[in-house]
């Protein structure tokens, strides 16, 4: 209900700068000039002020028959987007252009296009106030050219694509943070999955469980007393005035049982190989025993007096070498 | 299998040994170079700083370098690898169960590191006794692992860590170095019939000498391996480049190993001598890389720090082939652990001065500097060792020989 009385009072805002695609309007009629290609239900609650103070211009020239432009939006804005096209050499009089947004054509935003001083040119403001206004936005010349503007909150920068582990009854540390050169945002909130719906993690509430740090652009949130119900997707939320932000991370909660596999298998396999090892030598010295009696010390010893000797005078006649 | 008198031990069961102590050294300094991977995970979990974590590492070499051999003359090798097996492996066990930075203290740094140095200097000795011929080849290859294993359990430990996080992953590691006990069970069970006479060895002019050689070598050793990247970075190349300089010099380091064991052990030139060309080697190159990373070419640092890697390799191998020619085979034991901690100490020094030289000028090249001045002094230092400049070994043996034959406790004959 009140996103409805939003876009009425920004629609006539509009109207009252000098726009030049803007139809008539009444008043009392709810339709407007962009008319919204989806009417989903609101999914932020409306945090921006009723009139957005800010404008923003974009101008893009285009030189090939593709471009794609990024712009990050904080705050609700007023974004003025220009796109200028030199042609493709025809040189027609007037071509047809238009807009779109996520892939849906805008209706209202059919135009004739006249060349002029060899260029073409197609103008069109949009206000960003909420979650549901950003997206891609394209001008298109005819089939011909098109340029795409990706509308949209800063995006949390390392996105960790490995599942975070730990183990039941242990605590564990997740991290979120916005690159330093991008705006802070104003809150972070965290999310659980549950099912299809991300629910809220009040840490107030469950203090013992849960613990929510914000720190600028950076935020921590640590489980304690884990249990493996525990495992799942947890959402970071960056709070800006016009949207979330959301980044994700996977947790697995592990029992000890999982390492302590492949721990006995090596244990097994160390005790096997000693066990061989002495055996072997039993039955060894067992054979040795009945033939050489204790010849074998005799030689351990004798051996031990030569090596240092190996180049010593008495034994010359059988090694000459130089060391 | 009995040996007829008089025939030099050289192969045989003694290659098992090197297996074995290639095992032993493997999960002792791969081990320890891997766990860089486990230092952010520590820094996060304990909330600790970086600092306080890296002492976990300095605690564990130093328990390391100070048992040393001192048991294993006592005991005989076979017990005391096996129950340093048993502690390192504990150690790190008990390690995967820490709820704060000191237990790591107490079980990676203390136990593990009383462990490890319960294997490595018996092991060596082990080994060193069961060659003459191909001594150097023999150790080249053992602690060719040291650089070999890195590399191997580097990705194995990614996985393990990604699997079972840190605490999984070192109680694994713990399994693994178990497997250092059935290594140790390979040495043959001999009574130590050779007294404990470690600290005469310590009054010897030769064996101070070498004492002293080994401990500059030490000081400028590691120098590269800890600035080289910094360095590297602060001339201008990326980050990659970087890391693939300090690569290069450990894969040549491998090659050097191995092949300056084999190369020694043709005899064409007496060890010492090749000890001292190599060390000088090594020092010339430390000393030519602030020289060629600031001509700004890739290549020019890329050779040197290559030739780098294969000189201190190869002056790896050496370094403890030579001890038994100083001192005597049956001495060994004894002398080695006396030797590393006395270099080892030196190589503690060694590396924060180059820091702190790094810290007062505003770059390396005072760190390098003085790294490859000391190996260069410490081969100087060589030629000073009696009958250094004598063609043959024989006359030098014999003059000790006949020097101690009147000595307490002499096992050797003549």
């Amino acid at each position: 209900m009140s996103v409805s009385c939003l876009h009425f009072s920004s629609q006539l805002l509009l109207l009252l700068s000098f726009h030049r695609h803007v139809n008539t309007i009444s008043e009392n009629t709810t339709s407007i000039t962009e008319p919204r290609v989806e009417t989903p239900a609101p999914k932020t609650p409306p945090l921006a002020p009723l009139i957005p103070t800010q404008t923003a211009q974009r101008n893009v020239l285009l030189t090939g028959e593709n471009h794609t432009e990024e712009i990050e939006v904080v705050n609700p804005v007023v974004l003025n987007l220009e796109c200028i096209w030199p042609g493709n050499g025809k040189r027609l009089p007037n071509i047809t252009g238009y807009w779109t947004k996520d892939g849906q054509t805008i209706e209202t935003s059919y135009s004739n296009i006249q060349l002029e001083n060899d260029l073409y040119r197609l103008i069109r403001e949009f206000t960003i106030m909420n979650e549901d206004d950003l997206g891609n936005y394209s001008c298109l010349f005819g089939p011909k050219a098109k340029v795409k503007f990706i509308v949209a909150a800063p995006h949390l920068g390392e996105v960790r694509d490995k599942p975070i582990v730990s183990y039941v009854g242990d605590s564990v540390v997740m991290v979120c943070k916005m690159d330093e050169k991008k705006p802070q945002p104003i809150s972070w909130n965290w999310y659980i999955q549950n099912g299809t719906n991300k629910v809220q993690i009040e840490s107030d509430s469950n203090a013992h469980k849960y613990k929510i740090t914000k720190d600028g652009n950076k935020t921590k949130l640590l489980v304690y007393n884990l249990t493996e119900s525990d495992s799942g997707v947890y959402y970071c939320g960056a709070v800006y005035a016009v949207a979330i932000s959301m980044g994700y991370m996977q947790l697995r909660v592990i029992t000890y049982y999982e390492p302590l596999k492949p721990f006995m298998g090596i244990l097994a396999e160390v005790v096997i190989l000693v066990a061989v090892i002495l055996l072997y030598e039993k039955i060894g010295s067992r054979k040795h025993g009945e033939s050489a009696g204790t010849e074998e010390n005799k030689d351990e010893t004798n051996n031990l007096s030569h090596r240092d000797n190996d180049v010593a005078v008495a034994h010359s006649s059988t090694r000459q070498r130089k060391v | 299998t009995v040996r007829a008198p008089g025939e030099d031990p050289d192969g045989g069961w003694g290659w098992v040994l090197v297996a074995a102590f290639f095992v032993c050294n493997s999960l002792i300094y791969g081990l320890m170079r891997v766990f860089g991977i486990f230092f952010v995970e520590f820094v996060q979990y304990f909330e600790e700083s970086a600092q306080a974590i890296s002492w976990i590492s300095s605690i564990g070499v130093a328990t390391q370098q100070s048992t040393g051999a001192a048991l294993g003359n006592a005991y005989g090798a076979r017990v005391v690898v096996m129950a340093g097996g048993l502690l390192a492996g504990l150690g790190l066990i008990l390690a995967s169960q820490a709820t704060s930075l000191f237990h790591l203290y107490l079980s990676m740094g203390v136990m593990s590191g009383l462990g490890w140095g319960l294997i490595f200097s018996p092991m060596m000795a082990t080994v060193i006794a069961h060659f003459t011929r191909r001594r150097t080849l023999a150790l080249g290859v053992s602690l060719s692992s040291i650089g070999l294993s890195a590399f191997a359990f580097n990705p194995l430990f990614q996985m393990l860590k990604e699997m079972y996080t840190w605490r999984g992953a070192l109680l694994i590691s713990g399994a693994l170095s178990f497997n250092i006990i059935p290594c140790g069970a390979l040495i043959q069970p001999k009574k130590p019939s050779l007294a404990a006479e470690r600290l005469s060895v310590l009054f010897e002019r030769p064996y101070i000498t070498y004492v002293i050689a080994a401990s500059l070598f030490n000081a400028g050793y590691f120098v590269p391996y800890f600035h080289l990247v910094a360095h590297s970075r602060q001339v201008g190349f990326s980050e990659y480049q970087a890391a693939f300089v300090l690569s290069a010099a450990g894969a040549t380091d491998i090659l050097g190993r191995i092949f300056s064991g084999w190369f020694s052990d043709l005899g064409h030139f007496r060890l010492i001598h090749l000890l001292a060309v190599w060390t000088a080697l090594t020092g010339l190159s430390i000393l030519l890389l602030p020289v060629s990373s600031l001509t700004a070419l890739y290549p020019a640092l890329m050779v040197v720090s290559s030739v780098y890697g294969f000189c201190s390799g190869a002056l790896t191998s050496l370094v403890f082939a030579v001890l038994p020619q100083i001192v005597g085979v049956s001495r060994v034991m004894g002398a080695l652990g006396l030797f590393q901690m006395i270099e080892s100490g030196a190589g503690l020094i060694g590396t924060p001065l180059s820091g702190f030289l790094r810290d007062i000028t505003g770059d390396y090249v005072a760190s390098f500097m003085m790294a490859g001045s000391c190996l260069i002094l410490g081969s100087l230092t060589l030629g000073t060792l009696p009958h250094f400049f004598s063609c043959t070994l024989r006359n030098i043996l014999n003059t000790v020989a006949i020097k101690t034959k009147h000595g307490p406790n002499e096992q050797r004959a003549t």
